[in-house]
């Protein structure tokens, strides 16, 4: 377990969102990065209940179970800015049970899909992020194994990053800032998969609403 | 009393007349109260005479006493005045009671006066039984003496039958009980169950966790049905148990290494010689033996069926070969780990087999202690598997395992968690170890033995891991162990590689492969003793003009290189050099002064004297006629000889 950066790697210009991967694909075997088998994260958005709420003026709050095949026995449930709950896989048959209290949103299930590299230290996962059936992004996660203090990898990572991502590469993520032992764990990458997703929710939301 | 006048107080009773009847109208018709003599007459009539002329210590009821005396009183009184009145007459029977007593006493007044003067009457005792005739006493007493001994002897006779048949009895019960509390000891270690009419017990390892198919049943056999009369042997158990016909005898896992393969006919066909039953203990029943023998082959047999299947399941570069009862493996090339069951029953068959074969055993008996603890460990990991308490929602599992999913252990972490090896391939990368730190131990003392000059020691650590053990290795000359403590080496031997330790923390790492440890320490020997050159150098006062640990010059060595060093001493005049290969040898130079070399040709540029200080050429020492008993030795010799006083 290391530190991890997740970011959303723009379409390129005239190209697809799969020929974009490839293109990175492709650097990163050029790298020498090894090619270890594929990785999938999924998010799935749950509403509070209507039911459930006390005041009307009070926004109901979204909260996201979210998978990672890295971390195969394990489920995440995260609200925006709020705690992140780590559980067995067992916690998805706790939630249909809790279906008064949280409603799926079905529709707005959100998963990336791609190949898994490692280079030495590394570990970088390309992936397609798809929002139903069509892909709408890329995001691009690059692990520092070897260290846990966020603060002391980053500027390896940037580095590293800049060699196939360009001008591209991210800024520093808003969950190393917020904290406060600097000890870096699972569930901030989690975070970051759910502020990326809710980022390309966003931009295709944008357009649709403009049509209307 | 006071003065006052007596206050008068009269009493009469109550009810003086009974009632007859009471009318329908409420009139109450009463009895006439009896006159006096009326009342007399009734009361005389109850007294009854019969009572106590009966017996004459009778006592008269005390409130009856006045009356009594009253009535005969009267009685008497009357007795002339109603003389001739009817038999009705109330005082009749007094009468006559009393005539009838009057004449007994007559009577016995009569008899006892005739008795007094004795001429006509005497009281003699009464003889109840005459004694009968006697006639003929001898066979009389022959007669009664005879009847009352077979009396005695009937009664003996039936005594000592009733006393034969409650020993026996009492022997039965004996047995029966004894059976009883051999069972209550036998529950005590085995468990028991009873099927219908038979006890069945369990041998197998099944509740300490093992997976192992066999049932592992026993059955308990009441063994009381014994000849009385025979003597009873002295091993004698009531209670005996009959375990599976595949159960008996005695097996053991038989761990070797051999050097090269053996003949194919030989695969499979390990001679089972016959180990000697276990004593018993001292006090431990037959069956307890004969079970935990039987549990032991049962777990030899259990062993086996699992590091056969793993050596069918696992893929290796050299297939592993199960043939028969043995399996074989090839840990390194031209090695072969053979791990075979031996089971002999207790027929005649085997014990022949047996007697025509007594080899050598090259038992590794390290490594059949651990494949029995690791199948233990294996047992006790299917058993902690399903351990209680659980969290009822969590997955079954290791402990470990179920914190996995709310730990986010990424992939790394779990596969890690998960037993990955087998008994076989623990069992293999033991032998291994076993075998490099064997042959290591071997290359170490064979060198020693054959090197004198330097000396190696090895200190072994008595402490080793399974798959891990160290050793250091110390080069140093005879006499010089001060001085010259240049090579410390730490060899850590484990499954496939040696991986050495300087003492200046560089790591080599050697494979398995005898050749490379010895080509190593001859060139760590060959480097010592250049090292020791230099200590020495430092002790006698010389100086170190030159030092190489691998010289690029001279001979190439077949193995490692060569290593160099100059020393000049103290006042300069001379200088010594030495070049020692690992494979050439040590060659020792010696560099005087000009002014000693007698066959310099004279040279016309060094004219001046001055010159004649500076060093002329380098002569050979013949460094096997040196006296001295070491390298080293000789070196200070040399040094001395070279030094002037």
């Amino acid at each position: 377990m290391g530190v991890t950066c997740v970011s959303q790697m723009p379409v390129a210009e005239g190209k697809s969102v799969q020929q974009t991967v490839e293109i990175l694909t492709r650097k990163l075997e050029l790298l020498g990065a090894e090619k270890q088998g594929t990785f999938c994260v999924d998010c799935e958005t749950y509403h509070t209940a209507a039911s459930t709420m006390g005041n009307q003026g009070q926004a109901g709050k979204l909260m996201y179970v979210m998978h990672n095949s890295e971390y195969p026995l394990s489920c995440f449930a995260l609200f925006e800015n709020g705690p992140c709950l780590i559980a067995d896989a067992n916690f998805d048959v706790l939630m249909v049970k809790l279906k008064g209290f949280f409603q799926n949103a079905k529709a707005n299930k959100i998963e990336s899909r791609g190949t898994r590299y490692q280079y030495c230290d590394f570990l970088v996962k390309v992936g397609t992020v798809t929002m139903g059936p069509s892909a709408r992004g890329i995001s691009v996660e690059v692990e520092y194994c070897p260290c846990v203090v966020a603060n002391d990898c980053w500027n390896l990572l940037m580095e590293f990053m800049q060699s196939f991502m360009g001008n591209h590469t991210p800024g520093n993520p808003s969950v190393f800032g917020n904290k406060h032992d600097n000890i870096y764990s699972p569930g901030d990458t989690m975070a970051q998969y759910m502020e990326l997703f809710n980022k390309i929710r966003k931009q295709q939301q944008v357009p649709v609403a403009g049509i209307r | 009393m006071s003065g006052a006048p007596a206050v008068r107080i009269s009493i009469e009773s109550a009810s003086e007349k009974q009632v007859q009847e009471v009318g329908l109208d409420g009139s109450e018709t009463y009895l006439q109260p009896l006159s006096m003599s009326q009342n007399l007459a009734r009361l005389a009539q109850r007294i009854d005479f019969s009572q106590g002329s009966g017996s004459e210590e009778d006592e008269p009821p005390p409130g009856a006493q006045p009356r009594d005396w009253a009535a005969p009183g009267d009685a008497e009184d009357e007795e002339g005045l109603v003389k001739f009145q009817p038999s009705l007459w109330p005082w009749d029977s007094v009468r006559n009671n009393l005539r009838g007593a009057l004449t007994e006493m007559c009577v016995l007044y009569d008899v006892l006066s005739i008795v007094k003067d004795k001429k006509f009457m005497t009281l003699d005792p009464v003889v109840q039984d005459p004694l009968p005739p006697k006639q003929n006493p001898q066979t009389l007493q022959l007669i009664s003496k005879k009847k009352s001994l077979a009396g005695a002897a009937q009664i003996l006779l039936k005594g000592a039958e009733r006393l034969s048949k409650s020993v026996a009895e009492n022997q039965e019960n004996k047995r029966q009980r004894d059976f009883n509390s051999e069972l209550l000891r036998l529950r005590q270690h085995w468990k028991l169950r009873k099927v219908g009419d038979k006890i069945l017990g369990d041998l197998s390892y099944r509740s300490a966790g093992s997976l192992f198919p066999h049932h592992g049943t026993f059955e308990v056999i009441k063994n009381t049905d014994i000849d009385l009369d025979k003597k009873i042997p002295e091993d004698y158990c009531p209670l005996d148990v009959q375990i599976p016909s595949d159960l008996e005898g005695s097996a053991y896992i038989k761990v070797s290494i051999q050097k090269q393969a053996p003949d194919i006919g030989d695969l499979g066909t390990v001679n089972l010689f016959k180990r000697p039953l276990p004593k018993s203990k001292p006090g431990a029943p037959h069956w307890q033996t004969k079970l935990e023998a039987a549990q032991n082959v049962l777990l030899c047999k259990e062993i086996f069926a699992q590091l056969s299947r793993e050596a069918v399941q696992i893929k290796s570069q050299i297939p592993h070969i199960v043939v028969k009862n043995q399996i074989i493996s090839q840990p390194f090339p031209g090695l072969q780990l053979s791990i075979s069951l031996c089971h002999s029953s207790n027929d005649k068959k085997s014990q022949k087999a047996a007697s025509e074969k007594q080899s050598p055993e090259d038992h590794l008996y390290v490594l059949e202690h651990n494949l029995h603890q690791l199948i233990r460990e294996f047992h006790k990991q299917t058993l902690s598997s399903t351990m209680m308490p659980h969290p009822a929602s969590a997955p079954f599992g290791h402990k470990r395992m179920r914190m996995a999913g709310p730990q986010a252990f990424d992939k790394n972490d779990i596969s890690s968690l998960q037993p990955n090896e087998g008994l076989l391939e623990k069992i293999i990368k033991q032998a291994k170890h076993i075998f490099l730190r064997r042959r290591t131990a071997r290359t170490i003392d064979s060198l020693a033995s054959r090197i004198e000059d330097p000396q190696i020691q090895a200190h072994w650590s008595n402490i080793n891991d399974v798959y891990e053990s160290s050793v250091k290795v110390l080069i140093t000359s005879q006499g010089y162990e001060q001085i010259c403590k240049s090579i410390q080496l730490q060899l850590n031997i484990g499954i496939e590689q040696i991986r050495v330790v300087h003492r200046d923390g560089r790591v080599i790492t050697l494979s398995h492969q005898e050749q490379e440890l010895q080509d190593f320490l001859l060139s760590q020997m060959s480097q010592h003793q250049v090292h020791a050159v230099q200590q020495l150098a430092k002790v006698m006062g010389w100086h170190v003009l030159s030092f190489s640990n691998h010289v690029g010059l001279g001979p190439v060595e077949s193995i490692g290189n060569a290593s160099a060093i100059t020393v000049a001493s103290p006042s300069g005049d001379y200088a010594i050099s030495v070049r020692n290969g690992p494979e050439s040898g040590s060659k020792v130079m010696v560099q005087f002064p000009r002014c000693q070399c007698k066959d310099l040709p004279k040279s016309d540029v060094l004219q001046d004297s001055k010159w004649n200080h500076l060093r002329g050429p380098f002569k050979e020492v013949q460094w096997n006629k040196m006296e001295g008993r070491n390298f080293v030795y000789k070196l200070e010799l040399l040094m001395a000889a070279l030094t002037p006083c």
